[in-house]
């Protein structure tokens, strides 16, 4: 060990990536004591900075000579009361990582800044051996990765299923089996790229893109807390599919949502963009100080647009500097100071708190228009009448007060949603000591992350300034943190696979080449969303089968090397829109107030002492899609499982398996409703048993069944048959499931086998699955 | 379900055909990936199981467990001091002692005094180590409930009864490992048996009791047909999986539906009180119409960890209608009233079935109330974050001891101070875990249930 130990500077004189491997160290081991928090640091020594490191006196690590080193000296130390970290801190370093920071010490102790802080450059695509494969540029990074561990990207998923997969992806629903046999029969070069384009421009993308922000920004319908009274924010999620949907250039996207009534050219809907800063959640408790509210809303803004943004989990710093990262608790609160300027006064009570915006449809806004119209008329119709005819100055009084009731009624109906908007008198902020209201020390003015990139000049210390400087060129995280959130929509993991972590304790991308690629592309092309989109799906990366081997899954279980297609397991709200397209009980309304699906009985009246009840919607608001189910923020929809829980900000992927997932899929309403409209949709459509399998298994899963599958089915088919015939209460129980009505030609034993079929179905895994 | 049943089970949902026997076979053949799967804790621990009784809205220490007989003669008396729940709180500029409204008696063979407010429990205070000197770090439901669930205090984070699914997994896989028995959402909602950043498996399943006590538990089909179902649905997923090796994820899904399967017959089952004797029933005060509800949970309890599930919480009614007696300290009466004999019944019933030898009982309260108020005749108490009483009892626990004390007044812990997370750090210690040990990455660090406290209570372990 000792003799490869001084081998090893002559044999490699590398040295090791800081970035990579020596940091990580240093933050684990020792940033906790002597990192950028001051309160916690022990013996005044601070290790995350090459100037106190480094140092003249006395320094911790003299380049090129690690046997003179303090840092590595105590590393190892025999002693146990001077070995570092110390027995008590629990974890030891082991010998490869002692043995990393000796070689970097040894090849003169390089400093580096932290990758996620170095804003990512536009770099030419590499050479790879085999240029038949690559698609996109994109491609080139992961070929490369591929080719120097000698190993081959998959084939290309067969039609139907890379089919299937795009359109979940791109629009959350499965294709119509319409869909299906056109791109089937398309046998031109280019038929998936124009499928792509199709998807694109379907309204549905909107909504599909939407849910992973709404989770983001922690939209729901209610308040939260105890009382959780309702609230109208949905013209902002509307607005949010509608963004997608127009390709509103990101830039614009994050102006917007932060200062879109800063801006010199606000418009109305720039003014509800704004609305993402206002889906905190409200305390309407009685009893509780107004100002402490306020400031839990300003941790909660400046928390959310950190980890939506930058990708930073800034909460510890609430109360000391972060342990990591070169996060003070100073630039805490300088990042909060720009939210402190609102009119928002933590008061409860008003379950739509000021300011708020009036948001009428085009009805409500020309029925607005014409009273208002008519009653300035009315009123110059009333000012010519002579003053002595009583009975036309009633008349016209009457007229003008009805009028006004008119107009009074309809400002009632129009919905207000709740925005951002400053007050004349600015606030002053102040560093709360360990985060509490009534501890104010230092004060403090606006200002960003010193650590990240300068304020643009001349730009305003306001929330639009914040605004310009997230997007600014110079900002090396944002468009770093949202391609990765968008490719871990694709691909189940993101190519840094903490997205709420780009800090130092984060995950180093295996691939920061790629990532850095689609970062300066996305910035280049003016922040195109759906080119960005357009150019992941297009990707042969993207386009592999996801059919692994043994030795592949064995060598990379998550897909980190991307040497095949992504298969993971639906959203559960993508699980519930697919049962309601393949059964046909969909309704592609888009937009508008939420709607309130089934629940299982009992569950709001629980959770709020009966103050709360769930008054089910009847028709078509049961079968629109999961986007619009009414979200009580302090119990969820339960048809929503493994998702951010909509109470604060959260951008991290949940994906588990419960048994509670299966009795949902199993047993609820809408999943044995869609199955018994599955059923009759085929007992209606079609002949054989053999026709009307292979039909139904093609529109789940847009492929017919092989003669195994078949063979299953059938017989298990045989056996329901059996089942129900004998026990037509049964039947009758399970074909009566759900609202929609039933073909009452069809027999119920009949009904009921297939039915089963159908539920089988819908809970297969490669039906759960995006393949 | 045993190996060689499930093997069975499988079988049978090939339909006699041998076709695809093979397929299945090599399926059970591997290890299924999964969450639940029984660990192993750090060290040997006593407790295998928990039941954490959670008494919601703070308990007055100084009328139940924390005698203090200054308080009946200095009733009256002025004293100043700076407490979060007075200041600068209009009408609150004086203070003044107060005398609770019960007197305590020395019982059980240890001697411990309890008040006349919980004389079943005080019955039992001989199992019992009991903690005079606890103190949170918040005066608010909402944030001390949070912490005595999470060790966090502002934040989402994973709840005791995760942590401890997480370390040692279930043992009855048709049961969830934490269940949580409340028939009212108790103060920071959901957020007291979350799963937070821990895989979601471990999050508590809440029971609200009743015909359906879990969603969707009911089919609308008879359990034969489901049966047929989940056997064909197996059999074609393996089909499916067969060419993929995707094995572990599959085997997890498959798993979960037979799980799902399981759970339709053993939750109704382990709920179903009628299996139990009349004697058993009067034990935990069932009869009563005002301790039925609670004692039929306590009750549930006792059968949910005989049936392998690791944590149960019980709550005492939630956030509204508890333990917070601002206006009239009479309301404990009350609520001991509904309360008192279920929880001694749950602790005597699980003795005499030796069943406390590795089964922990916890109760406890988010704080305690004042010993104090405005005025000395104001009829209730306040919230009271720096001293109140909670008690262990069972598996690994010190028998009949009284740990710690709170000053003469029961204002301040100050004999051996027992902080939530040293009382987290004995729980986890009792289950045979560091709990600096046990621990979570997320968002770039290493998360525990004690933050970044915590001390073990050695005086209180066997």
């Amino acid at each position: 060990m000792l003799l490869i130990a001084a081998l090893l500077p002559i044999l490699c004189n590398q040295s090791p990536s800081f970035d990579r491997e020596v940091l990580p160290i240093l933050s684990d081991f020792c940033f906790p004591c002597h990192g950028p928090d001051a309160q916690a640091r022990k013996a005044s020594l601070r290790l995350d900075l090459p100037e106190t490191t480094l140092r003249k006196n006395d320094p911790l690590v003299v380049p090129g000579k690690p046997e003179e080193s303090e840092l590595f000296i105590r590393m190892g130390h025999a002693e146990p009361s001077k070995i570092m970290p110390p027995p008590k801190f629990g974890k030891t370093l082991n010998a490869p990582q002692r043995e990393v920071i000796r070689k970097w010490i040894a090849t003169g102790a390089p400093w580096a800044r932290h990758w996620a802080f170095v804003n990512p450059q536009i770099a030419p695509p590499p050479t790879v051996s085999d240029n038949g494969w690559p698609k996109q540029p994109l491609d080139r990074h992961v070929l490369k990765g591929l080719e120097s561990k000698g190993i081959k990207p998959s084939p290309e998923a067969d039609k139907a299923t890379l089919l299937r997969r795009v359109t979940l992806d791109l629009t959350g629903l499965p294709p119509t089996p319409a869909e299906v046999a056109a791109f089937m029969a398309d046998k031109s070069p280019d038929s998936y790229d124009r499928t792509v384009d199709r998807l694109l421009a379907n309204p549905r993308y909107g909504e599909r893109m939407a849910w992973d922000w709404l989770d983001a920004a922690r939209y729901a319908d209610t308040n939260g807390y105890q009382g959780d009274g309702e609230r109208t924010m949905w013209p902002w999620r509307d607005w949010v599919a509608k963004a997608f949907n127009r390709n509103l250039p990101y830039d614009t996207f994050t102006l917007w949502q932060i200062a879109g009534d800063l801006i010199p050219d606000a418009t109305d809907e720039s003014r509800i963009a704004t609305g993402f800063n206002r889906n905190y959640m409200i305390n309407g408790e009685g009893g509780r100080i107004a100002e402490e509210n306020r400031i839990d809303y300003l941790f909660d803004q400046a928390e959310t647009v950190a980890t939506v943004w930058l990708g930073l989990t800034f909460n510890c710093c609430r109360c000391h500097d972060h342990k990591f990262d070169s996060l003070p608790n100073r630039d805490y609160y300088r990042l909060m100071a720009f939210f402190n300027g609102t009119s928002i006064d933590g008061g409860g009570g008003n379950p739509q708190t000021p300011p708020i915006l009036a948001v009428p449809d085009t009805n409500q806004a020309s029925s607005r228009s014409a009273l208002n119209k008519a009653v300035m008329e009315a009123e110059k119709a009333a000012g010519a009448i002579p003053k002595d005819d009583n009975k036309k100055i009633d008349a016209a009084t009457a007229k003008i007060k009805a009028l006004k009731e008119d107009l009074e009624r309809l400002e009632k109906s129009i919905p207000k949603v709740m925005i951002m908007a400053d007050a004349p008198k600015p606030r002053k902020t102040f560093i709360l000591k360990t985060g509490l209201y009534n501890q104010p020390g230092e004060e403090v003015t606006p200002g960003v992350p010193s650590v990240l990139n300068l304020f643009p000049a001349g730009a305003p210390a306001n929330r639009l300034g914040l605004a310009r400087w997230l997007i600014a060129p110079e900002n090396p995280l944002t468009a770093r943190v949202t391609v990765n959130r968008v490719w871990t929509l694709f691909f189940g993991i993101g190519l840094v696979k903490t997205p709420e972590d780009f800090g130092v304790q984060g995950e180093r991308p295996l691939q920061q080449e790629l990532l850095d690629h689609l970062a300066s592309t996305f910035r280049g092309t003016g922040w195109n969303m759906k080119q960005l989109v357009r150019t992941i799906v297009t990707s042969s990366t993207y386009r592999q089968s996801s059919q692994v081997s043994a030795a592949s899954r064995e060598r990379d279980p998550d897909n980190r090397l991307l040497a095949r297609g992504p298969r993971f397991r639906l959203p559960s709200w993508m699980l519930r829109d697919q049962a309601l397209a393949t059964s046909g009980l969909l309704i592609e309304k888009v937009g508008g107030p939420p709607v309130k699906p089934y629940q299982p009985e009992g569950i709001w009246e629980e959770a709020t002492f009966g103050n709360k009840k769930y008054v089910q919607d009847k028709g078509d608001a049961l079968y629109r899609r999961t986007i619009y189910t009414f979200w009580r923020r302090i119990v969820g929809p339960t048809e929503i499982f493994d998702n951010a829980p909509r109470q604060v900000c959260s951008v991290k992927v949940y994906r588990t398996n419960t048994p509670l997932q299966a009795l949902l899929t199993l047993n609820d309403t809408t999943y044995v409703e869609a199955a018994r409209c599955l059923a009759q949709r085929v007992l209606l459509e079609s002949g054989t048993d053999e026709a009307r399998i292979r039909l139904m298994h093609s529109l789940v899963l847009c492929r017919e069944p092989n003669s195994q599958e078949a063979a299953i089915m059938l017989a298990s088919l045989k056996r329901h048959r059996q089942h129900f015939s004998m026990f037509k209460n049964e039947a009758e129980k399970l074909v009566s499931v759900g609202e929609s009505e039933r073909d009452l030609s069809i027999l119920a034993p009949e009904h009921a086998a297939w039915t089963m079929i159908a539920s089988t179905l819908l809970n297969l895994d490669e039906t759960l699955n995006k393949e | 379900m045993t190996m060689s049943n499930r093997r069975n089970f499988i079988r049978s949902s090939l339909g006699g055909s041998l076709l695809y026997s093979g397929i299945a076979t090599d399926l059970l053949a591997r290890q299924e990936a999964d969450a639940l799967a029984p660990r192993g804790a750090h060290f040997p621990g006593r407790a295998k199981k928990v039941i954490f009784v959670f008494f919601s809205g703070g308990v007055s220490h100084v009328d139940s467990f924390d005698p203090k007989p200054a308080l009946y003669c200095d009733h009256g008396k002025q004293l100043s001091l700076d407490h979060p729940e007075t200041r600068g709180r209009g009408g609150y500029e004086k203070l003044f002692l107060k005398r609770p409204n019960w007197t305590f008696k020395p019982r059980g063979k240890s001697g411990i005094e309890v008040s006349d407010l919980f004389p079943h429990i005080g019955a039992q205070i001989d199992q019992c180590a009991l903690i005079r000197s606890m103190h949170t770090s918040h005066s608010n439901h909402f944030n001390a409930t949070l912490g005595m669930h999470t060790g966090s205090f502002a934040f989402s984070r994973p709840s005791i009864g995760s942590w401890v699914s997480y370390g040692l997994g279930t043992e009855n896989s048709n049961l969830p490992s934490f269940m949580v028995l409340a028939p009212q959402m108790p103060y920071a909602g959901t957020q007291v048996w979350a799963s937070d950043f821990l895989p979601g498996a471990h999050q508590g399943t809440r029971v609200q009791g009743g015909d359906t006590p879990i969603a969707n538990i009911k089919p609308s089909l008879s359990i034969d047909q489901q049966r047929r179902e989940i056997d064909a649905l197996t059999a074609i997923d393996a089909l499916h999986g067969a060419g993929r090796s995707d094995a572990p994820f599959l085997a997890a899904r498959t798993r979960s539906f037979r799980t799902a399967f399981g759970m339709e017959s053993a939750l109704p089952e382990a709920m179903d009180l009628t299996q139990e004797s009349a004697e058993t029933k009067q034990l935990y005060g069932i009869e009563r119409p005002e301790a039925r509800t609670f004692g039929q949970l306590c009750l549930t309890a006792r059968r949910l960890v005989e049936r392998g599930v690791r944590f149960v919480e019980l709550i005492h009614t939630g956030s509204s209608g508890n333990w917070d007696s601002h206006g009239n300290m009479a309301d404990h009466g009350t609520l001991a009233g509904q309360s008192d004999q279920p929880v001694a019944g749950l602790i005597a019933d699980l003795a005499r079935r030796g069943m406390l030898d590795d089964v922990l009982v916890v109760w406890t309260s988010e704080f305690g109330r004042t010993p104090f108020n405005n005025t000395a005749e104001n009829p209730g108490r306040e919230h009271h974050n720096w001293a109140f009483s909670s008690f262990l009892a069972g598996a690994g626990v010190r028998k009949g001891y009284v740990h710690g004390n709170s000053d003469e007044y029961g204002v301040r812990a100050v004999e051996k101070p027992v902080h939530v997370h040293d009382f987290h750090a004995t729980i986890l210690h009792l289950m045979g875990f560091d709990h600096e040990k046990l621990t979570y990455r997320h968002a770039g660090r290493d998360y525990r249930l004690t933050d970044i406290a915590g001390n073990v209570v050695r005086d209180v372990l066997a």
